[in-house]
């Protein structure tokens, strides 16, 4: 349809003849952008997008604004020192880098070139992302046992930490640089320049953290330092084995027995604590991140595996599918949630952080989305699109990814808000059962100190950590209708 | 429509053979394997006749520790499956079964020290006919005893006679023949010669006596048992269909470690109740959820369409975590509403009940046993289904809503049924197979849930069970638990692809 050629205002009521002559007719938007806006039509879909934008602003800045650090000390002599930013560690600073780049960029500038800026953002932050949870995990062998020879030099030298995280970010930027994605490879350059930058600067700045945190603060304010605090002054691994489970907002003073130079003493809890005596807010707000990056990762881990092998299994039928198939059949034969219960509990402690959390959740739940983007490629396969990709001869990963993949993704991607949803459930089950990461605050985990071993049950402990959980699962849930509504009209479920 | 379904049973084997790869390889994949735990228990020294020790060799003799994996999983897989290869295994009168002896470790490096390996001895076949059942279990164990020890002895000896052969070859310079991690690479020193004349050598050829005379015992022992063994004192595991050959068996399941009993003992009990509770909560499940999709597609677009709806997206995404502590504290907990019981499926004078509820001496009324059952079934029952019913109800409601646009519904209206006829007697049946066919997901979301619910009410079924033994460590009921739960989601899925097959004929043809 040409676009108006006159600048006449649009009439209330549209003629055919009009609509004809190219009046009144609104410009197409593309496939996406039409159901992103018909999913902004429905109220709890909003509601639901909202939420999880609440929940990944705790997410980023929770180390911020719940911390047992004081921001600024200031010693009787005059020195000032911020312990609360000396104790981040590097992915939060890079957490940090992404909350304030991101709506930077969304509102700074044009809003035409918005999509674009955006993609190469995200580009560059998603190499800087992996960049830095690699330099994170080698650090963190800096601190074990056995650390491997060939890193010591940099634990005590000063550029130590833009070293490595310089390296390993040029290294992942270089393969990502490499692979053939729709931008120009200019862009991608830049893309990768800016990881760098922004990867070699978190890992810097969190290199020096100490690998056990300590809070004697107290002892100093006691000898004349000023200390000003975050607004919620705790962190969540900060226990008090004295205040375990006291309930939300009583002060705390003379009636617990406090001594004057108790950290919590003048303070209340406003959420409570757990049966540790951790305070409940502080790790409910470090829990949001948990629950993001897991719902995330794992959805993503769980996309790569069920997208290519339904992909595989699509595409070839015949003899790989029927193998292949039974493989898919094997995972839903056992209730997914006991073989992660198992692989959770064979894993040794020091194995259980969130990363392997992550991957062993997307290892397990990956089974849906096989089954949607196979019966896709079972049907895809027979148009003539795909025919003539093969018979012109296009290599298999070109027919495949480029041709077949995107017609085929839409039943996918609307999956994906829903298993995100359960992947959320799923870890909230696990540390419930203490199967979860260790030290790492988890909602899942204060409500497994909700109903104690007397049977005693303190409310706070279950109705918080259960109405973030209710309300993330919810959103997402709300979200994913929301998308199958609008993208798959013709679905054989009936819409509203 | 009986080759239909005997395709989907022979479809079973090979995906239940898969699910039991699948879970050992998850279990065998943890760091040092599946001895891994009670070696990590053990702590300090191992003696012959400590628990541990025990422990060990009988993960050994039945998973065969030193085998890559692929091995442990076949003997693993053999065990446990019904239809058994080889002699026919035997059974103690206190229902542990037994096998024959696996030989013992052969001594490395043999030609260093030895003129030639002593073979397995040949022993006199002891007189047991006249013995009575008590005093075979006696010989049994004495004999177990005595190869238990002297495997355990061969063991240690040859491994202090690997660590002396690292030092031996780090005296020589010979590093090339040791691992990273100290062990030796025993084929290395295959082709080369001791040097007699060192004073390493002296300790090491001291060592090698020792073991040697440890493996003799050792093969004595073995061969005392396996003789002992072969006579056949006790009665044969199963039934011999070929004999030597073939033989069909109960599972061996083997032994759960912390209590000590056969896991074959532990499963059935928890199997009962935890079946028992799904099986009470499906039927509540779809007498709820089919009426009220059927009235939301009747009047779909009205308010109650859409608040019900809404009521059950809050449901799906509530999850059985939250609802079983919620209800727990709130419900169950004297200090709140204290209307349910707080533990178990039975109050503690259960056995002393009587069956149905009446009134008892002094004009009491008291509960029966049943509806104790029942009362303490509510809570944990209730948190079971209301996930079901968000499913089911949409599915209903989509599933008969797409059938209202179908020609035949508007040749019934045009012909002049009525209104609740064209529901019920049309619609109605041709929606209710798609209701089977998501009986598929409802089922193992269900199985997965009573873990959670079941250890937050104590409830002894198998998701406890599971939890107990992964709290243990103990892998034997871990493995056990697992292969049984899908073994019960593939009889489930089973019954469904039945039902779907008997609704719509076309399946079974296709």
């Amino acid at each position: 349809m040409p676009p108006s050629s006159t600048n006449q205002p649009v009439p209330a009521v549209v003629t055919g003849v009009q609509l004809m002559q190219g009046i009144g007719h609104a410009p197409a938007k593309g496939f996406w952008a039409d159901a992103w806006s018909s999913v902004l039509k429905r109220p709890g879909a909003v509601a639901g997008l909202c939420w999880i934008t609440v929940v990944a602003f705790f997410a980023i800045f929770s180390p911020v604004l719940a911390s047992g650090h004081p921001i600024m000390l200031t010693t009787p002599e005059g020195r000032t020192t911020w312990p609360m930013l000396a104790a981040l560690t590097a992915v939060d600073w890079y957490l940090l880098a992404v909350g304030l780049s991101v709506p930077a960029a969304y509102f700074a500038g044009p809003a035409a070139g918005r999509a674009a800026r955006i993609r190469w953002l995200l580009g560059g932050l998603v190499v800087a992302g992996i960049s830095v949870v690699i330099a994170s995990l080698l650090r963190g062998s800096l601190d074990s046992r056995t650390p491997p020879a060939w890193l010591l030099p940099t634990r005590n030298s000063e550029v130590g930490g833009l070293m490595v995280g310089g390296a390993v970010a040029v290294l992942v930027g270089g393969v990502f640089a490499a692979l053939p994605f729709a931008s120009k490879l200019v862009r991608r350059l830049t893309a990768v320049v800016f990881a760098v930058v922004v990867a070699a600067g978190a890992v810097h700045l969190g290199w020096d953290r100490p690998s056990i945190e300590r809070f004697d603060y107290v002892r100093q304010e006691a000898a004349g330092a000023k200390a000003s605090y975050s607004v919620v002054p705790f962190s969540p691994s900060q226990r008090f084995s004295e205040l375990s489970r006291v309930a939300p907002g009583t002060q705390l003073g003379p009636s617990q027995n406090l001594p004057a130079e108790h950290p919590a003493h003048d303070r209340s809890f406003v959420l409570g604590t757990d049966a540790f005596g951790a305070d409940v807010l502080s790790q409910m707000l470090h829990a949001c991140r948990l629950s993001i990056s897991i719902g995330l990762v794992s959805t993503g881990i769980a996309l790569l595996i069920g997208v290519t092998l339904g992909a595989i299994m699509g595409y070839f039928g015949g003899w790989v599918d029927l193998l292949l198939y039974r493989v898919v059949e094997i995972f839903m034969a056992v209730p997914v949630l006991f073989l992660l219960i198992v692989a959770a509990a064979v894993l040794p402690p020091e194995l259980r952080t969130t990363y392997t959390m992550m991957a062993i959740i997307g290892c397990f739940t990956w089974t849906g989305m096989a089954r949607f983007t196979r019966a896709e490629f079972l049907k895809l396969r027979n148009q003539d699109f795909v025919q003539s990709a093969r018979s012109v001869g296009l290599p298999l990963r070109s027919v495949l990814f480029k041709h077949m993949l995107p017609n085929g993704v839409a039943p996918v991607l609307v999956d994906t808000s829903f298993a995100i949803a359960s992947a959320i459930t799923v870890e909230a089950v696990l540390s419930y059962l203490n199967l979860g990461p260790i030290d790492q605050a988890s909602w899942g985990k204060l409500l497994a100190s909700a109903v104690s071993s007397e049977g005693e049950f303190k409310w706070w402990l279950a109705v918080f950590p259960g109405i973030a959980i209710f309300l993330t699962v919810l959103s997402y849930n709300l979200v994913g209708e929301a998308l199958r509504d609008a993208i798959d009209p013709k679905l054989k479920k009936a819409r509203v | 429509m009986t080759t239909y379904l005997l395709r989907r049973l022979l479809l079973m084997i090979p995906t239940l053979i898969g699910i039991t790869f699948l879970v050992f390889m998850i279990v065998a994949s943890a760091p040092g394997g599946i001895g891994a735990a009670v070696l990590a228990q053990a702590g300090g020294a191992m003696t012959a006749n400590s628990g541990v020790a025990q422990q060990r060799a009988y993960l050994e003799d039945r998973y065969g520790l030193s085998d890559p994996v692929i091995f442990q999983y076949f003997r693993w897989l053999g065990r446990i499956s019904p239809v058994k290869l080889g002699s026919q295994a035997q059974q103690l009168p206190s229902g542990e079964v037994i096998r024959t002896p696996r030989p013992i470790p052969q001594p490395p490096l043999a030609t260093w020290y030895s003129q030639g390996l002593p073979t397995l001895p040949k022993v006199e076949a002891a007189a047991i006919k006249d013995l009575s059942e008590e005093d075979r279990v006696r010989m049994y164990r004495r004999l177990e005893r005595q190869y238990i020890e002297g495997r355990f002895n061969t063991v240690a000896r040859i491994t202090e006679f690997r660590s002396q052969l690292t030092v031996y070859a780090r005296e020589r310079g010979l590093e090339a023949g040791v691992n990273p991690d100290g062990t030796p690479i025993v084929e290395f020193f295959q082709n080369l010669q001791p040097d007699r004349s060192s004073t390493e050598w002296v300790v090491l050829e001291a060592k090698g006596k020792a073991v040697l005379e440890a493996y003799t015992a050792g093969l004595a022992a073995q061969a005392e048992l396996a003789g002992f063994f072969d006579q056949r004192p006790f009665e044969g595991y199963g039934v011999a269909l070929l004999p030597g050959v073939l033989s069909i068996a109960w599972p061996d399941f083997g032994t759960a470690f912390s209590s000590g009993r056969p896991v074959m003992d532990l499963i059935p009990p928890a199997m009962a109740t935890t079946l028992t509770l799904n099986l009470v909560a499906i039927p509540i499940i779809y007498m709820v959820a089919i009426p009220s999709g059927i009235l939301a597609a009747v009047r779909r677009g009205s308010l109650f369409d859409v608040g019900i709806g809404s009521v059950y997206i809050a449901l799906y995404s509530f999850p059985v975590v939250l609802a079983g502590v919620l209800a727990i504290g709130f419900l169950a907990n004297q200090q709140y509403l204290g209307w349910f019981p707080v533990a178990g499926l039975h109050a503690n004078e259960a056995s002393q009940m009587r069956f149905l509820p009446a009134y008892g001496e002094g004009g009491q009324w008291e509960r029966g046993w049943l509806v104790d059952m029942l009362w303490h079934m509510g809570l944990p029952v209730m948190c079971l289904v209301y996930t079901g019913f968000a499913v089911l109800s949409k599915q209903t409601r989509a599933a008969m809503l797409e059938n209202f646009n179908a020609d035949y519904v508007r040749t019934a209206k045009a012909k002049g049924v009525s209104n609740k006829d064209v529901i019920f007697k049309h619609v109605f049946r041709n929606s209710l197979i798609p209701l089977i066919t998501i009986f598929v997901t409802v089922f193992p979301g269900m199985l997965a849930g009573s873990v959670v619910v079941e250890r937050i009410f104590t409830i002894p079924g198998m998701g406890s069970l599971m939890i107990e033994a992964i709290n243990n460590r103990d892998f034997e009921v871990i493995l056990a638990n697992t292969v049984m739960i899908a073994v019960v989601n593939l009889v489930a899925l089973l019954v469904a692809d039945i039902l779907y097959a008997l609704a719509d004929p076309r399946v079974a043809y296709s």
